[in-house]
């Protein structure tokens, strides 16, 4: 099915040879400039759209599993040797790396929670790099070109172009060695990042995306929705955040930021049409991107991309880290080692869990319970036998985990009678929700 | 719910004695079994710069990428590796680099199944950086294949090693 969009011309001042809106902008002009000569239904998965040797497109939408996708088809579709453009802001999530670990990077309880009632988006995106924040005061900007052309900074630069003339005195921003745009504030002496980079590299086609911090209220609460209760906990495999101290560039209104960013589009590419595509969430109309969108959404995406990871509630070899005190409740022999890959449990050793054992179960036969293992009528559970009933089994949604709670009494629950219990596999497994549960709720 | 003697019957003494008392015993393959020394192999690059090594039988390859797109990319921090058993067409993505927060496919130089993947790779990416074009054990190879009747007429249309050297040369000048 076709993706339905609006489609705007921008008015152009041909004897300026450059777009009215630029001028309006740099002279000081607060209003958003929207000076369409027409307005009609177009597709934007036109092939005569897409074959433009310059396209512009910024998006209606702020669910960011439809941008992702839009930006993905127009990384798939646009002609190899097309330059494009995308703008577009996304509702408050968190999106993390192609080869990252939500549970390491986020704190996912707060992200359930989310900010004054709503939960917060978990997003993986398709593209390399760390952690971001985005809300409606951040903008997100898109480049997309042939890998000939593919140059880490020069759109950064292009962002930079755009942003400087719109800030107040005695800040300036640059592309820094890490290709982000940072932010020096002179009567503070500080630098700070306000955008984020990533890149996306294919056969035919490269991309560069980034955010832009505008103008958001939640900078406050960055630092703790991007900080994981399980950190001490974890040693993972692929790519780790760096943290960097954030603020908003400080300019109100989005659109002039975007209607900045693109006439430094234009200018670097001596473009001088005047098609700019609008795309909103009709977008999941065309196939190929409600496929993308699903896929987005998906929990094998988002969680079962996780590169292999150990979770280790003590030192290990491999990880020598002292790990904080963990919960007073807990049993102190309590210790558990999981090795996780793709979001599936290869490994696992839980100790500390017991069951009473019941002197009145028919089946029960003394010489069947290894005498160093039962200590006041408690029967310990071997540590690697109970992680063994573990291995196999996704700790996200579906079939898997969803409560540790739960799936410790039922791997324990292979070896109690009918009546006996196992514990204290409640504490522990609040422990383990809390550390890497995606549900908090009872299921 | 079981009872818990059966179970415990059950798992004894295989579980619970052995896990508690034993140390695990683990088979060890020695992984240079994999490297077949290959004689008279054929090795042709792609313009998207990946190399494959043909066995002299053509029945079967191994992939990886080249020194160059190594040397381009910087440092390499994660490898998503291919789906073994997977079938691929030429140019299909079948994996993933990533370096300086890009993700850059790695594609099919032929068309062929994915039999082995390097899992070293996952542990240890700078691999990659040191080693790209090595296939023996411990190199930076990516995948061992199956290669199929398309997959050696695929072929014909990759460079050998001189005509790749040419390549990158003038890709380099253009930069």
């Amino acid at each position: 099915m076709a993706l339905h969009c609006r489609s705007s011309t921008l008015l152009w001042m041909p004897t300026l040879n450059r777009p009215l809106i630029s001028l309006i902008t740099t002279s000081g002009g607060r209003q958003p400039v929207r000076l369409f000569t027409q307005s009609q239904h177009r597709r934007f998965t036109d092939d005569a759209r897409l074959a433009k040797r310059i396209q512009i497109y910024q998006s209606r939408s702020s669910n960011p599993y439809v941008n992702l996708s839009v930006e993905h088809y127009l990384l798939q579709h646009s002609h190899p040797d097309s330059t494009v453009l995308f703008l577009y802001k996304n509702r408050p999530c968190v999106v993390i790396g192609r080869n990252q670990n939500p549970w390491l990077e986020v704190n996912l309880a707060l992200l359930r929670e989310g900010l004054s009632g709503s939960p917060i988006d978990l997003v993986r995106r398709r593209s390399g790099g760390g952690t971001v924040f985005h809300d409606s005061g951040n903008v997100n900007w898109s480049v997309i070109c042939p890998p000939a052309a593919f140059d880490r900074n020069k759109h950064a630069e292009m962002v930079v172009r755009a942003v400087q003339p719109l800030l107040q005195p005695g800040l300036r921003v640059r592309v820094n060695e890490r290709h982000d745009i940072v932010m020096d504030v002179t009567p503070e002496g500080k630098t700070f990042k306000v955008s984020g980079s990533a890149y996306k590299l294919t056969r035919l086609r490269s991309l560069h995306h980034g955010t832009c911090l505008l103008s958001s209220p939640n900078l406050g609460h960055i630092s703790r929705l991007l900080r994981s209760p399980a950190e001490p906990y974890i040693k993972a495999r692929g790519v780790e955040s760096v943290r960097s101290p954030v603020r908003n560039v400080g300019i109100a209104n989005t659109s002039d930021f975007t209607d900045a960013v693109i006439t430094e589009f234009c200018k670097m590419y001596d473009h001088h049409e005047s098609e700019m595509v609008e795309v909103d969430d009709s977008g999941v109309e065309t196939e190929k991107i409600r496929n993308g969108v699903n896929e987005l959404m998906s929990p094998d995406w988002i969680y079962g991309q996780t590169p292999q990871f150990t979770f280790s509630t003590h030192p290990t070899e491999d990880d020598p880290r002292e790990r904080p005190p963990l919960p007073a409740d807990l049993p102190s022999n309590f210790r558990t080692e999981m090795v996780v890959r793709h979001g599936q449990i290869q490994s696992a050793s839980v100790s500390g869990l017991s069951f009473v054992i019941d002197p009145d179960d028919p089946d029960f036969i003394p010489g069947d319970y290894p005498p160093d293992d039962i200590h006041n009528g408690r029967f310990t559970l071997d540590a690697d036998v109970l992680g063994g009933l573990l291995v196999g089994r996704k700790i996200y949604g579906g079939d898997g985990v969803y409560d540790w709670r739960r799936a410790l009494v039922l791997a324990g629950g292979e070896f109690t009678s009918s009546n006996g219990t196992i514990e204290p596999a409640d504490n522990v497994g609040t422990f383990l929700n809390t550390m890497l549960g995606i549900q908090p709720k009872d299921p | 719910m079981a009872s818990i003697a059966r179970c415990v019957r059950s798992a004894r003494p295989s579980a619970f004695t052995a896990f508690v008392k034993a140390p695990v015993s683990r088979t060890i393959i020695s992984r240079r079994a994999f490297h077949a020394t290959a004689i008279s192999q054929i090795r042709k690059y792609t313009k998207d710069h990946e190399w494959i090594d043909v066995s002299a039988d053509m029945k079967t390859g191994v992939i990886g990428i080249s020194e160059y797109a190594a040397e381009a990319l910087g440092d390499v921090v994660y490898v998503e590796l291919p789906e073994e058993g997977k079938k691929v067409q030429a140019g299909d993505a079948i994996g993933a680099v990533e370096s300086v927060k890009s993700a850059a496919d790695i594609n099919a130089p032929i068309s062929c199944k994915i039999t082995h993947v390097n899992l070293v790779l996952e542990e240890k990416p700078g691999t990659i950086n040191h080693v790209p074009e090595d296939d023996s054990h411990g190199g930076g190879w990516i995948a061992k294949v199956a290669v199929d009747e398309q997959g050696v007429k695929d072929l014909e249309n990759l460079m050998d090693p001189e005509a790749y050297k040419e390549f990158t040369a003038t890709e380099s000048e253009e930069h």
